[in-house]
């Protein structure tokens, strides 16, 4: 295919030297500096971002982290030596679809050995964060929640009613590992993790898979005539990260949600799958989809039925919270329950309407906020 | 037996812990556009210059959240149970995660000012930053 409307608009470069003890995080920023020096651009113009290195999970985020770069779309740019000119055609990908304007790529290397940028994420945490007893996400996540509960006024029985709900699904649900009933009591009993995180708050590691399967629309027909169609989708990777005095209560789904709901209209989406690591990120994303007000999804959440039956539905088959989580894969486990949904394939959980859904993600909790990514997409069925 | 964490001292962060062990919280200072950063970084995260300096926090703020840990990753830490682990906002605004140890603590409450300390580890060389209530010691 040829392709029409993405253009190079510069470069930059480091000098080289054999054995540079550099920082690599200083070399890409200072090539990248460059580039930014010749175009004119400046860093919040920079919408995509990808490097290309030999990485570890999540890298490229994570130096977005030590940079302070906010984006819109992030790239691991893996495939060894391929991967610069891989990197290029998926971040023309990219701006064809219009998600971005600019994407800047950077790869590089240095000698200098230490975790500052051999593993940016493992740096941050050995030596600002493991070395005063956290116990992980659950830590991390205790924070957000405290801040939500105090500033706003949420109660436990507010948060509670998410995982409750989500059981209530889960009973429905063959593939769910936790079935038995759930009440509130059993709730707020549960053993105290982080917190006021507890047991009932966290997601029970698990195995499984699964997998999706996209097509073009010509295709597609020929394949099924149950059509799900990608309406809209998006991402932002960082939210306030380069201010020292963060919002800890808001999300980069924020940003997400402005930019699904140019295309959809919030009353239009009948499913909500929200990625469940917790109960509270599932409220604090229900108000940055923007169905309350900050600060009122502990009210939201009370009046409203969230499980496949209500008028709210949220993780209709139960979500991570009482499938459980299957490593990363459970990015996948709301998108193949919001496929079952729209096909009708739900069975004993199928709910009532299920034209359009909502699925969110979210990954990794950065230092002194809250997600590093977020992003979502909306689905729609037509026949 | 597991020890508990040290941190892993590197190039950019040294001047850091450099500054506890002598009983100073050093921020870094970005001296291109005059941001104050931490966690200490390569560049700064206002401008991307490298060229940054180290300047020593009051070492007081005020508990912007906390948790009580029961179940800390690292077992070596168990014997401690529930530990106070906070986000702490400095009176530089800038957020850092620590924790608040000493008297008073178990009825910390978000807004309460606290002071930096400085911890002995298990090397000699290496004093960690944790923090106290302010007027409670
Ligand atoms: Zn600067």
């Amino acid at each position: 295919m040829r392709r029409k409307k993405v253009c190079f608009v510069g470069y930059g470069s480091t000098e080289y030297s054999r054995k540079s003890e550099e920082p690599l995080l200083r070399h890409y920023a200072r090539a990248i500096g460059a580039a930014l020096e010749q175009t004119g651009l400046k860093k919040t113009d920079i919408g995509g971002f990808s490097v290309t290195t030999q990485s570890s999970p999540d890298y490229s985020p994570h130096v977005a982290e030590q940079l302070g770069l906010e984006l819109d779309w992030v790239l691991n740019g893996d495939y060894g030596g391929a991967g610069g000119v891989m990197s290029i055609r998926r971040a023309a990908d990219a701006i064809e679809a219009g998600h971005i304007d600019v994407a800047v790529l950077v790869g590089g290397n240095s000698f200098d050995k230490s975790v500052t940028h051999q593993r940016p994420l493992e740096y941050q945490r050995a030596n600002y964060v493991d070395v005063y007893g956290y116990g992980g996400p659950n830590t991390l996540m205790a924070l957000v929640q405290r801040r939500h509960m105090e500033q706003y006024g949420t109660t436990l029985e507010q948060i509670g009613r998410i995982a409750v709900a989500q059981r209530e699904s889960a009973r429905a649900n063959p593939q769910a590992l936790l079935r038995e009933p759930m009440t509130m009591d059993d709730y707020l009993k549960s053993r105290m993790i982080s917190d006021p995180i507890r047991l009932f708050d966290c997601v029970m590691p698990c195995s499984g898979a699964e997998c999706v399967v996209l097509a073009s629309e010509e295709r597609a027909r020929t394949i099924t005539d149950k059509l799900v169609y990608l309406l809209t989708d998006a991402e932002r990777v960082h939210y306030q990260v380069g201010d020292m005095l963060p919002d800890k209560t808001t999300f980069g789904i924020k940003v997400v949600a402005d930019r699904l709901f140019k295309e959809v209209r919030r009353e239009e989406i009948d499913l909500f799958e929200i990625y469940d690591d917790y109960p509270i990120a599932v409220l604090i994303q229900i108000e940055d989809l923007g169905y309350c007000k900050k600060g009122d999804g502990g009210k939201f959440v009370e009046s409203r039925n969230l499980s496949f039956k209500g008028d709210f539905p949220v993780n209709t088959g139960g979500g991570q919270l009482s499938v459980g989580q299957a490593g990363l894969a459970g990015g996948f486990l709301h998108i193949v329950e919001a496929l079952r949904q729209l096909r009708g394939e739900a069975g004993p959980r199928q709910a009532k309407k299920a034209e359009r859904a909502l699925v969110t993600g979210i990954g990794w909790l950065s230092y002194g906020r809250n997600l590093g990514t977020t992003a979502g997409l909306v689905m729609e069925r037509r026949s | 037996m597991a020890e508990k964490n040290l941190p892993k001292i590197n190039p950019i962060d040294r001047p850091f812990w450099q500054g506890a062990a002598e009983g100073k919280f050093m921020l870094q200072h970005c001296r291109t556009c005059g941001k104050l950063q931490f966690f200490p970084r390569a560049v700064c995260t206002g401008c991307f210059s490298a060229e940054l300096d180290w300047t020593a926090a009051r070492g007081e703020g005020k508990v912007h959240s906390f948790t009580w840990v029961f179940v800390p990753r690292n077992p070596a830490f168990k014997g401690e149970v529930p530990i106070c682990y906070a986000n702490v906002l400095l009176d530089e605004s800038v957020i850092v995660e620590s924790r608040i140890v000493g008297k008073g603590v178990e009825e910390i409450k978000l807004g309460d000012r606290v002071r930096v300390v400085f911890q002995d580890t298990s090397d000699p060389q290496i004093k960690l930053p944790v923090f106290e209530l302010a007027g409670r010691s």
